[in-house]
């Protein structure tokens, strides 16, 4: 029998049973915590312990980073798609903004003057140097008649030299062309405001010994019957007295942008509007 | 001599490696006992001296590290070794389920020990957790043999060049402990 061959071992075995069942027994009875060998095995294991955590970690974080970049950069996607859709979004807002800005100040003016309008929208510029017009997308179908003048906030910018169907050209107040009848709404001087280019507008025609100062307001005097009296034109930049002339040499700057017209009104009637 | 040096160390390693991968995938609810397996398999490949020193080791180092009361595992491990050593005689180590059904039955009978212990000895009642702990348990040992007992097979092959096999059932001279 095996285990009689190997006695010995069989002793061992039972001593070590009874060593357990001893240890054991002092534990139950004294809980002495272990004493000095389980302070030992403590020790001992600290540090591997230690390593094996700090691996551990270092592998459960580089594997959180992991997912947490693959997260990241599919968010980063969404985001950056999300980000060009509210700009998008944003600059139609910001479109939409302006534009209400400028139709209410359109409806403004056209409340103020209390005439019949037609609106139109600004589809061209003319871009040679001399001339200054543009073209509205508006034209015979829908009433528009060469002459008629055409406003924009706050006042006159011109008239219509050709009308096509759909399409009109407007000569703009700073076209060398354009002469409009004007007065100086302080001192009711009346002149004529004709086109000069970049340099907006020259008022001529005021004697040299008549009151003109700078920043004068220029409107329409309504001479000639092509545009209403009262139409807000521009204000005196500038006043010269030449020697050798007999009037004043007044420079006037538009109050209209020109560069920035987008929606204009067309003055369809004088007649009032029947409330 | 080595071996015996050695053996606490590596026993140390064992364990504390054993809890920190319990830790990181079962949270500290569940133990994966390989402390356990590897007395199964110290008892199906060493001798009986070596063997049960061994689990003597083994299972103080557990007591030491786990908390539990000083030379409850010290004892049950050296009981799983008696046990699992008389069984190779009539088991073939080779038969993986065998294998994985045999470390199943050492984790129930190691905790029922445990149960009996605190319920006889401390008046614990931990009943509750025969379903919830010791059960799950058992059964993450017993899936865990197989491939610990091929690990292991396949290490002897490569420090030794074959498996290594116990004297006793060969009829030769019994192993000795000094490598």
């Amino acid at each position: 029998m095996f285990f009689l061959r190997n006695y010995k071992s069989v002793i061992f075995v039972i001593f070590l049973l009874i060593l357990a069942l001893v240890l054991l027994s002092y534990n139950v009875k004294h809980d002495t915590g272990g004493g000095y060998f389980k302070k030992i095995v403590l020790e001992a294991a600290a540090p591997q312990q230690n390593v094996l955590s700090i691996s551990t970690k270092s592998v459960s974080d580089a594997w959180q980073r992991y997912i947490l970049l693959v997260g990241l950069e599919e968010k980063n996607k969404n985001l950056n798609k999300k980000i060009d859709e509210l700009e998008a979004n944003l600059i139609l807002y910001k479109e939409g903004y302006l534009e209400a800005q400028r139709l209410s100040k359109l409806l403004n003016l056209r409340n103020n003057l209390n005439y019949q309008f037609i609106s139109a929208l600004v589809v061209a510029r003319e871009q040679a140097s001399l001339s200054k017009t543009i073209l509205i997308n508006k034209g015979s179908v829908d009433g528009l008649k060469i002459g008629m003048p055409v406003i924009a906030p706050p006042g006159l910018i011109g008239r219509l030299i050709d009308v096509s169907w759909h399409v009109s050209k407007v000569l703009l107040l700073v076209d060398e062309n354009s002469n409009v009848a004007a007065m100086l709404q302080r001192t009711r001087l009346q002149g004529i405001i004709r086109g000069a280019g970049f340099r907006g507008g020259i008022l001529k025609y005021i004697i040299k010994n008549q009151d003109v100062k700078e920043g004068d307001i220029i409107i329409s005097s309504g001479m000639g019957g092509v545009f209403p009296k009262g139409l807000l034109i521009g204000k005196v930049s500038d006043v010269e007295k030449p020697d050798n002339d007999l009037f004043f040499k007044i420079n006037v700057a538009p109050f209209a942008d020109f560069s920035q017209l987008e929606e204009v009104l067309i003055l369809a009637s004088e007649e009032k509007k029947s409330k | 001599m080595l071996y015996y040096l050695l053996l606490p160390f590596l026993s140390i390693l064992l364990v504390v490696t054993q809890t920190t991968i319990a830790d990181i995938i079962f949270s500290g609810r569940l133990v994966i006992e390989i402390s356990l397996i590897a007395v199964v398999y110290a008892g199906f490949r060493l001798d009986l001296t070596r063997g049960s020193i061994f689990s003597f080791i083994l299972g103080f180092v557990f007591d030491c590290i786990a908390g539990s009361v000083m030379g409850l595992f010290t004892l049950i491990y050296v009981i799983i070794f008696l046990c699992s050593f008389i069984a190779s005689f009539f088991m073939d180590a080779a038969k993986m389920y065998l294998v994985a059904l045999f470390c199943f039955f050492c984790a129930l009978l190691e905790e029922i020990m445990v149960m009996l212990f605190y319920t006889l000895v401390l008046k614990f009642d931990i009943l509750a957790s025969v379903f919830f702990v010791f059960l799950p348990q058992a059964l993450v040992v017993g899936l865990f043999a197989p491939p610990f007992f091929y690990l292991m097979y396949r290490a002897e092959v490569f420090f030794y060049g074959k498996p290594f096999q116990r004297t006793e059932r060969n009829g030769n001279d019994r192993i000795s402990a000094e490598i």
